[in-house]
């Protein structure tokens, strides 16, 4: 696979390596033999349709198909490996090493204050220390939430429940975000805003992969765009190339 | 009025005790997806851990009650390592979990007939003999000591559940499990906490029930069906709910056995439980939570 290789700079850094990676659930083959490497301080945007894996592979990063092979490295450690069963069992640990993953479809905890959800986001023991000072970093990044903080999330909007999602999500003290359609289900204004507000996002050493079906809200504001095609990355464009898709048959 | 105020009282005595115990079968069954059915098991244990704490160490009220909240906990880690981690992530865990914990619990109900006989023990009145006259209702040392500790523990508990870092865990675990892996909560690690928390939570049921009744083998069996039932009205994983139904069922029982006999209390307190649910599925707590589920 090639896909992957274009756009390096030779003083970055290898935040995420995957190689060889095969995942799905039960005897369904979603991802197949995908190889990606993601590195620091760039936003990457993957493209493609409903069902042909780009929240599987947000999944087997994090631990959670049903089974899954081949290498994952996040931050120069191995967190992927052959699993046959146990999904999320190991989840926390790759956490650990630096794994912000924002799941579709909000996952939230619908009894928690938007206050201890954004805390629960930065569970990991270092996070936790200086949650104070991250949690009004997010706030400055979803203003609408500083009034919402005592109330319960499961009574919000769509909308806010995203904010929510994706402020638990930049909580963490993590040097890799994976963010699944963020865009999904809101109206086309709000879904606007929500993108605007992960542009916005200071990555410094870190890195962010956002998936999206809506190309042009990446266009021209993300280093490289990967599609995803029946559970294989598909053709790559970046900004060095001027977004001029080049197609991988 | 001597009457409205005997009932009265035997029924907050109830509720607390009950209440602890579905409080705890409620946290178990919301957060780890395990019901609990050794929690019978671990009750009995408590309770012979308290005895032999009663009998080998001291009589001391203060240091019987830890015993027996000790063994709980460790009754309740027990039960998570057994019945917990080798199958939660299995496909099929919630009637896995149910089966294996069953067997726990008649496995362990035998152990302790074969250990300690069928002979029923008493534990020491922990609370001392005394007792106060309010307005023509006698109300003695256990039933105020009963009602006093049992709210005193569940408070600090859910105080501390509500404000530190492990209590986020637990209740961040007992509203969505999936994402809580997500957030970078060990899943396995948590069962731990939440199965001894809630073990210790039986054995303090255990002691305080002790004062009323005798410690046997098969004595928590009875609390057991009564914490489930409280539990699955005041809605599974709520709280609030729980506490609000151990009011009512055990308000329910107070009467029963005072108006009609105590051989009619399962079946006004399941008909009770079957009206409520008839009229509101998700238990008490449906009435209780306006958030949104999901």
């Amino acid at each position: 696979m090639t896909a992957a290789s274009a756009a390096p700079r030779p003083e970055k850094r290898e935040i995420l390596k995957v190689q060889g990676l095969s995942a799905g659930y039960g005897p369904m083959r979603v991802i197949h033999d995908l190889d990606l490497t993601v590195y620091s301080g760039e936003r990457v945007g993957l493209v493609g349709l409903n069902g042909h894996g780009k929240s599987t592979l947000f999944y087997a990063i994090a631990g959670l198909t049903g089974w899954q092979r081949g290498s994952i490295r996040l931050n120069g450690a191995e967190v992927g490996g052959t699993r046959s069963q146990g999904p999320g069992r190991y989840t926390h640990l790759v956490v650990r090493r630096g794994l912000a993953l924002i799941p579709q479809g909000d996952e939230i905890f619908h009894g928690l204050t938007v206050e201890e959800h954004l805390d629960s986001g930065a569970f990991t023991p270092r996070a936790w220390k200086e949650r104070k000072p991250r949690k009004d970093r997010v706030l400055a990044i979803f203003p609408p939430l500083v009034k919402l903080l005592k109330t319960p999330v499961g009574r919000l909007s769509g909308g806010e429940r995203r904010m929510v999602s994706i402020g638990r999500g930049l909580m963490a003290d993590a040097s890799l975000f994976l963010v699944d359609e963020p865009s999904l289900g809101l109206a086309p204004k709000i879904g606007k805003s929500v993108m605007e507000a992960l542009m916005s996002v200071e990555l410094g050493d870190s890195a962010m992969v956002i998936a999206e079906q809506n190309v042009a809200l990446l266009e021209g504001r993300v280093e490289r765009i990967i599609g995803m095609h029946v559970g294989k990355l598909k053709g790559e464009a970046s900004v060095a190339m001027g977004f001029q898709t080049r197609r991988e048959i | 009025m001597t009457d409205i105020g005997f009932i009265a009282t035997n029924a907050i005595v109830l509720a607390c005790i009950y209440g602890t115990l579905a409080i705890g079968l409620s946290i178990t069954w919301s957060s780890v997806g395990l019901i609990n059915l050794a929690y019978g098991f671990i009750f009995a244990l408590s309770g012979y851990g308290a005895w032999l704490a009663a009998q080998y160490v001291s009589t001391n009220g203060v240091l019987v009650l830890c015993a027996g909240v000790l063994t709980g906990a460790v009754g309740g880690v027990l039960v998570c390592a057994l019945a917990f981690i080798p199958i939660h992530d299995k496909p099929n865990f919630t009637v896995r979990g149910l089966i294996a914990t069953l067997a726990i619990s008649l496995i362990g109900t035998q152990t302790l007939l074969w250990a300690f006989g069928p002979r029923s023990k008493n534990l020491p009145e922990i609370f001392g003999f005394w007792k106060i006259n309010l307005g023509g209702v006698v109300l003695t040392s256990d039933k105020i000591g009963n009602v006093a500790v049992s709210i005193m523990v569940v408070t600090a508990v859910l105080l501390w559940m509500r404000s530190s870092r492990r209590g986020l865990e637990i209740r961040a675990m007992m509203m969505n499990p999936h994402a809580a892996a997500i957030v970078g909560i060990g899943v396995r690690k948590t069962g731990f906490y939440v199965m001894s928390i809630t073990g210790g939570l039986a054995g303090l049921a255990a002691v305080l029930l002790s004062q009323t009744y005798y410690i046997s083998p098969f004595g928590g069996l009875a609390p057991m069906i009564k914490g489930v039932s409280i539990a699955l009205c005041g809605g599974l994983g709520s709280v609030r709910g729980a506490v609000i139904a151990a009011m009512v069922l055990g308000l329910n029982e107070a009467l029963t056995s005072r108006l009609l006999g105590g051989q009619y209390v399962l079946i006004t307190q399941f008909a009770l439980i079957i009206v409520i649910l008839l009229i509101r599925p998700r238990g008490i707590a449906g009435i209780l939570d306006r958030a949104r589920e999901a």
